[in-house]
């Protein structure tokens, strides 16, 4: 009976609102032709499009570089910010979850900062509000003298357990306590979400890109086994605990060759070998994978969170590209390489 | 309670009965007709409404769409006018 399909009334509005929002993102053709515009051209172009408004807002206050940057986070925020509004129940609340990797984001970006000592505008500047913590709280909480101060700030916010053991020293440990916390979080609010098996996939795989990318980092640079162990964040689709296990002990070109036992292996064949000078390719072609994942997903299951996930990634990465475009150019970058880094 | 039994029923009391029975067929052909465009009615036209809240355009696409379901009901309604009248 139709009872049974859990809240799939809450899911027509806001899945139909999503895919016209999806529509008015920047086209993938548009990309390349944004290549062979100056900065100024660029931020002209992104002040005519979605991008309008918070434009105009910080045109009195920025130029330049900065403007661009600006308006990219702020409209990422505001458009995060209005999933969250226009949502309601369950879609509400796992749009929720799945934006605390914002909050984890600022909350990372906050004490890099505090730990290095820059300037309180700096970090303002750096943090991007799409999260459950408001601009004014991560502003407040980036004012605070020391990290003791930020531990105490975040007290009554989830990601509390997560900060409380640090006792000074290297942020890694926070870092990963951070992620962990957050992937634990989101796969246990999936679990109560019936039947939402795919939706419990997706974040796995994401799980899984991260790891690889984190794996491939660490195995490149020949870290010990227990301290790539320790980044690796369990829960993954296919890189299970035991194959994390095994990846771990291998060598640099047994690990390589160890990929063709994965699916991954589609998009990885390409760029990969045991002398690649950099890890860039790989990383790009994993982005590219997550991204074409996403969207494959989200047909699968129309009425469900699927779209709504791919249109939170979709939407990160045209701003990823923006930015990298607009940073290219301002460092007056070859297209060649800003193309490389682009993730269409 | 009088208690009627078909053979001890005149003509009349039989063709009133009959009568009585196609009306409540009608009422439930257009009824749950009518429930049913509803509940089918009720996904497409929350779509159909964000969908034009994020793009006016829209409003034609979701109107024709959100109405679709609705030719159930003239179904319901064609078979209750055929109950009813032939």
């Amino acid at each position: 009976m139709f009872f049974n399909r859990r809240g799939s009334k809450k899911y027509a509005y806001i899945t139909a609102r999503v895919r016209a929002m999806k529509s008015k993102l920047i086209q993938r053709e548009v990309f390349p032709k944004m290549m062979n515009m100056d900065l100024a051209e660029i931020t002209r172009f992104i002040g005519e499009s979605e991008y309008k408004q918070d434009v105009d807002e910080l045109a009195q206050k920025y130029s330049g570089i900065d403007l661009v940057e600006h308006a990219l986070n702020q409209n990422l925020a505001r458009t995060y910010r209005k999933l969250l509004r226009v949502s309601q129940d369950e879609p509400h609340y796992l749009i929720t979850e799945y934006l605390r990797y914002w909050d984890i984001w600022n909350i990372k970006t906050i004490l890099r900062g505090k730990y290095y000592g820059a300037p309180l505008e700096e970090i303002q500047e750096a943090v991007v509000a799409a999260g459950q913590l408001g601009y004014r709280q991560l502003v407040s909480i980036a004012s605070m003298e020391s990290i003791d101060d930020i531990k105490v700030a975040l007290e009554n916010t989830p990601y509390h357990s997560a900060i409380s053991d640090y006792q000074g020293g290297m942020l890694s440990t926070v870092e990963n306590n951070l992620d962990k916390l957050y992937y634990s979080r989101i796969l246990s609010s999936m679990d109560k979400s019936k039947g939402e098996k795919l939706s419990l996939k997706f974040i796995r795989t994401e799980i899984d890109l991260k790891n690889l990318k984190t794996l491939f980092r660490t195995k490149k640079a020949d870290l010990p086994r227990d301290e790539i162990m320790e980044l690796l964040i369990p829960g993954g689709a296919e890189l299970k605990d035991g194959d994390l296990r095994r990846l771990v002990s291998l060598s640099w070109p047994d690990f390589i060759k160890s990929q063709e036992d994965y699916s991954y292996w589609s998009a990885l064949s390409e760029v990969i070998s045991e002398d690649m000078p950099s890890l860039m390719d790989v990383e790009a072609e994993l982005d590219k994978y997550a991204m074409k994942y996403s969207s494959k997903v989200s047909h699968y299951y129309p009425l469900s969170i699927l779209p709504i996930f791919d249109y939170i990634v979709r939407k990160n990465n045209e701003i990823n590209n923006l930015r990298t475009i607009a940073r290219g150019k301002e460092s007056a970058l070859s297209d060649d390489i800003i193309k490389k880094h682009l993730v269409m | 309670m009088v208690d009627i039994s078909i053979a001890d029923a005149t003509v009349e009391q039989i063709l009133a009965n009959q009568k009585g029975l196609i009306a409540i067929g009608a009422g439930l052909a257009v009824g749950l007709s009518g429930i049913a465009s509803g509940i089918a009615e009720k996904d497409i036209g929350a779509a159909a409404v964000g969908a034009m809240a994020e793009r006016e355009e829209l409003f034609g696409k979701g109107l024709i769409l959100t109405v679709i379901p609705e030719t159930i009901v003239i179904f319901g309604l064609v078979v209750a006018i055929l109950l009813l009248f032939l």
